[in-house]
């Protein structure tokens, strides 16, 4: 397939990539508490609203977009993750967001096609 | 984490000369913070894709191959059952602390991804996720969504309990055009 762009423009960006993200989180639960019953639609709300944003960016990439919110307890959590592609043209950004109530945590990862 | 788990791993990956974060230090991980009024957020990533300076390879150039979707479609089957078998083996008799089970979401991502490369499904590139937490009263939800070619690319997600800990693992495969 022939490429029409510069390898400028076909890298992962992360901080275009982690602005999008801060502000999907934040109009999604900024300034809320945690929730049972509404955390279902936050998580798909700020998911949703990412992919649609990242896919306005136009570039050629395949994106995967996870997010984890958690409510403060005191419990512990890890996350670890692990990829096999190309590393001069896929990348992943994590943002950790948190407030007095809850934890929430985003990855994305871009794939070049 | 117990010794005998510490070197089936190191062994598994050893075979493999896997480069990986577990034993390496020169991982470049960059955070940045960011304070609001009443919410932080931190953004963390490896090194930056395509900015090199060791040894810039040049530009690869593909033939066409003409093929339009895969020969081999991705097991998914197969990997659940790999997916339940090392959270299972890991994990079965663990009590979660904070310091090995950051060891140990490490070696297992690690683990599962030396395992679902041993399958050799050509051009699929893999994302192995893992989150391992503890158990007390709290609440979590964790969702994912994907743009991409749903005909070719596929997931596969398994959850692990046991008295103190949840283990969930999802692994991504992304066919490479």
């Amino acid at each position: 397939m022939d490429e029409f762009q510069t390898g400028e423009e076909t890298a992962f960006v992360v901080d275009e990539v982690s602005t999008i993200i801060k502000e999907s989180v934040e109009g999604a639960i900024g300034g809320n508490a945690y929730q049972h019953s509404r955390v279902n639609q936050w998580t798909t709300n700020i998911v949703e609203q990412s992919l649609s944003q990242l896919s306005k960016l136009g570039k050629p990439f395949k994106y995967i977009v996870t997010c984890v919110i958690m409510q403060k307890n005191g419990a512990g959590l890890q996350t670890a993750s692990s990829c096999f592609w190309d590393n001069t043209t896929d990348g992943s950004c994590t943002v950790r967001w948190e407030n007095k109530s809850m934890y929430c945590i985003v990855s994305v990862f871009g794939l070049a096609i | 984490m117990s010794d005998l788990a510490k070197e089936k791993a190191a062994r598994l990956l050893k075979k493999r000369g896997s480069v990986s974060s577990l034993g390496s230090h020169d991982v470049r991980a960059k955070e940045t913070r960011d304070k609001t009024k009443d919410s932080i957020s931190t953004v963390s990533y490896i090194d930056e894709p395509g900015h090199h300076d060791d040894n810039p390879r040049p530009a690869v150039q593909m033939e066409n191959t003409f093929q339009l979707a895969p020969y081999r479609r991705f097991p998914v089957l197969t990997v659940n059952d790999i997916l339940k078998d090392v959270l299972a083996s890991y994990l079965q008799e663990e009590k979660y602390e904070a310091e090995l089970c950051r060891q140990m979401t490490k070696t297992i991502s690690e683990v599962i991804k030396a395992r679902v490369k041993d399958l050799m499904v050509p051009r699929y590139k893999i994302i192995v996720l893992i989150s391992i937490g503890q158990l007390s009263d709290q609440n979590m939800r964790i969702g994912s969504r994907c743009l991409w070619d749903a005909s070719n690319d596929t997931f596969s997600s398994h959850t692990f309990k046991n008295s103190s800990l949840f283990a969930v693992a999802n692994v991504y495969a992304v066919y490479f055009e």
